[in-house]
C-alpha cells in the first residue's frame, strides 16, 4: 500500500514550481521558434542576415538546441525521480508514429546523401532509424518515451544549423531532369517549423506532467498552433499582396480639391477631392497613369447580375424541396444534381456559356453571357444552403403558425424566410467570394483585353433605351465585350514583358490589379457579412 | 348518445382479445388485463358537448396509435388527459384541430364535431377550424419576432388587423386595434405586468414560463372556443408551472381547455374531468376527475394512479 500514496493524483495543484517555469518557458521557446520559421518562410527574416545582432540560422540552431536539451532533461529529471509528474506507463501509438517519422526522414537522408550510401542503404538506415525511435517512445515509460526521442530530433537539428553544416547558402541539388533544388531558403524554415511543433508538443506534455493532463496540455498546444498558423498563412498572403501591390496602386496619387476626375451623381456634376489613377483610369496612350477601371466596373456588375439572376431561382428551388415537395426519389435526385453542379469545373460553365449563351445573344462575348454564366455557377450554392439553413429552422415555428389557421404559403413568408435568411446570406458570401475570382468563364463569355481603355467601362444603368419594338427596353452596355478583373490579371500575366512598354511599370501594374480584385471581393463578403448580422440581429435582438 | 359510444368503444377495443364480459381475460402473452368496460368510458356531464368525438382511429403508416376512442368534452371546463408515454394522448389532442393532417403517414377514420358540425369531411376550413380550436405546445415556441409582433401574427395574417405600409400610408393603419388586441391577451394570459414597457423586445429574450404564456396569448389572439394544451407545462419549472395553471383555471371560464400532461397531481388540481389512456391507444376511463382519482373503476387504472404501473 506504499504505492497508493505515490500513485495517487494530487486533488489540488501546487503552486507554480521551478521546474513548472521550466516548461512553460520550454512551450513558449516552441512558439516563438515557430514563428521565426513562419516569418522566415515567407522571407520576412532574412536567413543570411541577423536578428538580435546573432547571425539567423545560428539564433534558430541554438534555439532549438536549447529546446531540445531542456525536453530531454525534463524526461530524464521525472524519470530518476526529481520532478514530480504522473506518467502513463507507455507514450502510446500515436507519439511513436509521430516520432518515428521525422526520424525516418533524418536517417534515410543521412545515410543516402550525407554518406553517399546509396538509396536502398538509405531506405534501410532510414527504417532502422525511424523503428529505433518507435521502440524509444512506446518501450519506455511515458515520461521518457515522450521526450527522448523528440528531444533529441530537436537538438540534432538545432546542432546541424549551429555547425554550419546546413548554412544559409546550403542546396541540395535534386538531378532530377528540371533543375529543381532543395535551398536552405526552403529546407531551415521548414525544418524549424516542424521541429517547433514537435518541440512544443513534448514540453506541454511535460508542462501538464505526461498523463492524462499531459495529453491534454499537447493536444492544446498543437490545436492551438494549427489554428495560429492558418490565420498566420491568411495574414501573410494578404500582406504580401498588399506589399507588392501598393507602389502600382498608388501611382500618381493626389489629394486635394479638384483634384480628381469629373463624375455626375444624382445628376449634379462633382469633381472628386481625391485622384487615384489606377483606379479611375482606363489604359489610353495620353494617359500619365494607367488604370484598370473598366474591369472593375465589369467586375461589380458581373457580380451583381450573377446574384440578381441566382438568389430568387436558388431560394425558389430550395423553398419547393424543403417546404411542398415530398422527401423522396425527386428530391434526392435533385439534391445530388446540385451538389453535382456545384462541383463543376467552372471551364465547363463557361464553355457552355460560349456555346449556348453567344449566340442567343448578339453572337459576341458579352457582358449578359458572363453574367448568365456566372449566375448558373451560383444557383447550385445558393440553392444548397438555402435548403440547410430552411431545414434548420424548428418545425415548432410551422406548428404554431398552423396552429393559428395561418396557411402555408403565409407561414414561409412571415417566418420560415426571416429565419433562414441569414443562412441563405452566409450561402451568396460563399458563391459570391467564387465567382468574383473566376477567370475560366470571362475567359470565354466576356472577355475584354489585356489593356482596357476607359471609354470601355460599361455604363448599365446608362444605358437602357427605350424601342418601338418589343421588348420595348433596350441595354446595349450589356451586351458588350468587357474586361473582368480576375481575366485582365491573367491576361497581363500572359501578356508577359512585351506589353509593358504600355503601362510603365508592368510588374506593379500586375500586382496592383491582384490587389484591386482582393479588395473587390473582400468588399463584396463585407457587405455579405453586414447584411447577416443585420437581419440576425433582428431575429434576436430587435 | 351514450349507447352508441359505447359500443363502438366495445367493439373496438375487442378486436385483438377474446370478447368477455370485462374483467380479466387472458391475452395471447398470458397477461390478465381487463377488458374497457362499456360505462368506465361514459361520462354523463351537465350541459352540452363541445367537441364530440366518436369512434376515432389513427395509424401512423402500420402503427395503430388510437383505438376507436369516443368521448364528448364539455364547453368552458378543464379536461384533461393522462396516461403514460406513447398511449396516443397527444395524438388524440392533435386530431381535434386537423394538425395530424400536417404528418403525412398519418390516416385517421371516425369522427369528430365541434358544435356539433363535422371536422373531419371535405370542404372544411382548416383555417377557420384552427381559429376556433387553438394550441399551446410542450415547449414554448414564440417566433423569432418582438412580444408585440407574436401576438399579432394570427390577426394580421387572417387579415384582421392591417398595419403594413401600404396602410400606414394610407392612414387606415389599426395599429391602435392591434395595441389593444396585444394589452388584452397578455393580460388575459397573466403576462401584461411582467412585459408591458417592453412590447418591442424580441420574444426570444424571456424566461421560458414567460415564453409558455406568451405563447397562450398568442393563442387567444384569434379568438378561440377551444384551447388544446399538449404539456403545456411539462418544461417549466414549479413556480411557472403553478402561474400555468392558474391561468388555465380562468381561461376554463370562457374557453373548453383540453389538457394533455404526464402530471396526475396536475390533473387532479386543475381539470373538472379526466381521461385516462393506457398503453396501445385505448381511452380507459373517463369521468369526474375525483370520481377517477379517488374511486376510479378499473384495475388498471387504479395501478396507474397509485405509481404500479406506467
Amino acid at each position: 500500500m506504499a504505492d497508493a500514496s505515490q500513485t495517487d493524483a494530487r486533488l489540488v495543484e501546487s503552486e507554480t514550481t521551478e521546474t513548472d517555469a521550466v516548461a512553460g518557458v520550454a512551450v513558449g521557446l516552441s512558439a516563438v521558434l515557430f514563428a521565426l520559421a513562419v516569418a522566415a518562410l515567407f522571407e520576412r527574416v532574412s536567413l543570411t542576415g541577423s536578428l538580435f545582432g546573432i547571425r539567423t540560422v545560428t539564433l534558430l540552431g541554438g534555439l532549438l538546441t536549447a529546446l531540445g536539451v531542456a525536453v530531454v532533461a525534463f524526461g530524464a529529471g521525472s524519470r530518476l525521480g526529481y520532478v514530480e509528474t504522473d506518467p502513463d506507463p507507455s507514450a502510446g501509438l500515436v507519439a511513436g508514429f509521430g516520432a518515428a517519422v521525422p526520424w525516418v526522414v533524418v536517417g534515410g537522408s543521412v545515410a543516402s546523401q550525407t554518406l553517399g550510401l546509396g538509396t536502398t542503404v538509405g531506405v534501410l538506415a532510414g527504417t532502422a532509424v525511424g523503428g529505433g525511435a518507435f521502440a524509444l517512445t512506446v518501450l519506455p515509460r511515458e515520461d521518457v518515451g515522450s521526450t527522448l526521442p523528440l528531444g533529441s530530433l530537436l537538438a540534432l537539428t538545432g546542432l546541424v544549423f549551429l555547425t554550419g553544416v546546413i548554412g544559409p547558402t546550403w542546396v541540395w541539388e535534386l538531378d532530377w531532369a528540371q533543375q529543381a533544388a532543395l535551398t536552405a531558403e526552403f529546407l531551415i524554415p521548414a525544418a524549424t517549423l516542424f521541429s517547433a511543433l514537435y518541440g512544443g508538443w513534448a514540453s506541454a506534455k511535460a508542462y501538464g506532467g505526461f498523463g492524462a493532463r499531459g495529453r491534454h496540455m499537447g493536444a492544446y498546444v498543437l490545436v492551438y498552433l494549427n489554428a495560429l498558423s492558418i490565420v498566420a498563412f491568411l495574414f501573410v498572403l494578404v500582406a504580401f499582396v498588399v506589399v507588392q501591390g501598393v507602389p502600382g496602386l498608388l501611382n500618381g496619387v493626389e489629394i486635394g480639391l479638384g483634384t480628381g476626375p469629373q463624375t455626375t451623381v444624382l445628376g449634379v456634376s462633382v469633381t472628386l477631392p481625391v485622384s487615384v489613377p489606377f483606379v479611375m483610369n482606363g489604359v489610353a496612350l495620353f494617359n500619365d497613369f494607367q488604370g484598370v477601371l473598366p474591369a472593375i466596373v465589369g467586375t461589380v456588375w458581373l457580380v451583381l447580375g450573377a446574384v440578381v439572376l441566382a438568389v430568387p431561382l436558388g431560394v425558389g428551388a430550395a423553398l419547393f424541396l424543403t417546404e411542398y415537395a415530398d422527401r423522396g426519389r425527386f428530391t434526392q435526385v435533385v439534391e445530388i444534381a446540385t451538389n453535382g453542379l456545384w462541383s463543376t469545373p467552372s471551364i465547363v460553365f463557361g464553355l457552355f456559356g460560349f456555346a449556348f449563351l453567344i449566340p442567343r445573344f448578339g453572337n459576341g462575348k458579352s457582358l449578359l453571357s458572363g453574367m448568365i454564366t456566372l449566375g448558373f455557377m451560383l444557383l447550385p450554392l445558393v440553392v444548397i444552403t438555402s435548403r440547410e439553413a430552411m431545414l434548420s429552422v424548428p418545425d415548432e415555428y410551422r406548428d404554431a403558425s398552423a396552429a393559428l389557421g395561418v396557411s402555408k404559403w403565409q407561414t414561409i413568408r412571415s417566418v420560415v424566410l426571416p429565419a433562414a435568411l441569414p443562412g441563405v446570406v452566409t450561402g451568396v458570401i460563399l458563391g459570391v467570394g467564387r465567382i468574383a475570382g473566376e477567370t475560366a468563364p470571362i475567359l470565354l463569355t466576356m472577355a475584354g483585353g489585356t489593356f482596357v481603355p476607359g471609354s470601355q467601362t460599361v455604363d448599365v444603368l446608362g444605358s437602357f433605351q427605350f424601342t418601338s419594338a418589343p421588348p420595348f427596353v433596350a441595354n446595349p452596355a450589356l451586351l458588350e465585350a468587357t474586361s473582368a478583373l480576375p481575366y485582365q490579371l491573367y491576361a497581363l500575366i500572359s501578356a508577359g514583358v512585351g506589353a509593358s512598354s504600355n503601362v510603365g511599370n508592368a510588374d506593379e501594374f500586375r500586382w496592383a490589379t491582384a490587389l484591386v480584385l482582393l479588395v473587390v471581393v473582400l468588399s463584396f463578403y463585407a457587405i455579405g457579412i453586414a447584411t447577416r448580422y443585420y437581419f440576425r440581429r433582428r431575429l434576436t435582438h430587435t | 348518445m351514450s349507447e352508441n359510444t359505447t359500443q363502438q368503444t366495445q367493439t373496438a377495443s375487442t378486436d385483438d382479445r377474446s370478447p368477455t364480459d370485462g374483467r380479466s381475460p387472458t391475452t395471447t402473452t398470458g397477461e390478465t388485463v381487463e377488458q374497457t368496460r362499456d360505462e368506465w368510458t361514459d361520462y354523463e356531464f351537465r350541459g352540452d358537448a363541445k367537441l364530440a368525438v366518436e369512434d376515432l382511429d389513427v395509424h401512423y403508416g402500420d402503427d395503430h396509435a388510437l383505438k376507436g376512442v369516443s368521448m364528448e368534452i364539455p364547453e368552458e371546463s378543464v379536461t384533461a388527459l393522462i396516461g403514460p408515454s406513447g398511449c396516443g394522448k397527444s395524438t388524440y389532442l392533435r386530431c381535434l384541430n386537423r394538425m395530424n393532417d400536417r404528418v403525412s403517414s398519418a390516416r385517421i377514420d371516425g369522427s369528430v364535431k365541434l358544435d356539433g358540425q363535422e371536422i373531419y369531411r371535405d370542404g372544411v376550413n382548416l383555417v377557420e377550424l384552427r381559429k376556433r380550436v387553438g394550441m399551446v405546445f410542450q415547449s414554448p415556441n414564440p417566433f423569432p419576432k418582438t412580444i408585440r409582433e407574436n401576438i399579432a401574427y394570427g390577426p394580421k395574417k387572417h387579415g384582421d388587423l392591417d398595419t403594413g405600409l401600404l396602410a400606414r400610408l394610407l392612414n387606415r393603419s389599426d395599429a391602435d386595434e392591434r395595441d389593444a388586441l396585444v394589452e388584452r391577451c397578455l393580460r388575459d394570459a397573466a403576462l401584461w405586468d411582467e412585459v408591458s414597457d417592453r412590447l418591442d423586445d424580441n420574444a426570444l429574450g424571456l424566461s421560458g414560463g414567460q415564453q409558455q404564456r406568451l405563447c397562450i396569448a398568442r393563442c387567444l389572439s384569434v379568438d378561440p372556443e377551444v384551447i388544446l394544451m399538449d404539456e403545456p407545462a411539462s418544461a417549466l419549472d414549479p413556480i411557472a408551472t403553478a402561474k400555468i395553471e392558474d391561468l388555465i383555471d380562468d381561461l376554463a371560464e370562457e374557453y373548453t381547455v383540453v389538457i394533455v400532461t404526464h402530471n396526475m397531481q396536475q390533473a387532479a388540481r386543475i381539470s373538472d374531468q379526466t381521461a385516462v389512456f393506457l398503453t396501445g391507444g385505448e381511452l380507459v376511463e373517463y369521468g369526474d376527475t375525483d370520481q377517477v382519482f379517488e374511486d376510479p373503476h378499473s384495475e388498471r387504472v387504479e395501478d396507474y394512479i397509485t405509481g404500479k404501473f406506467g
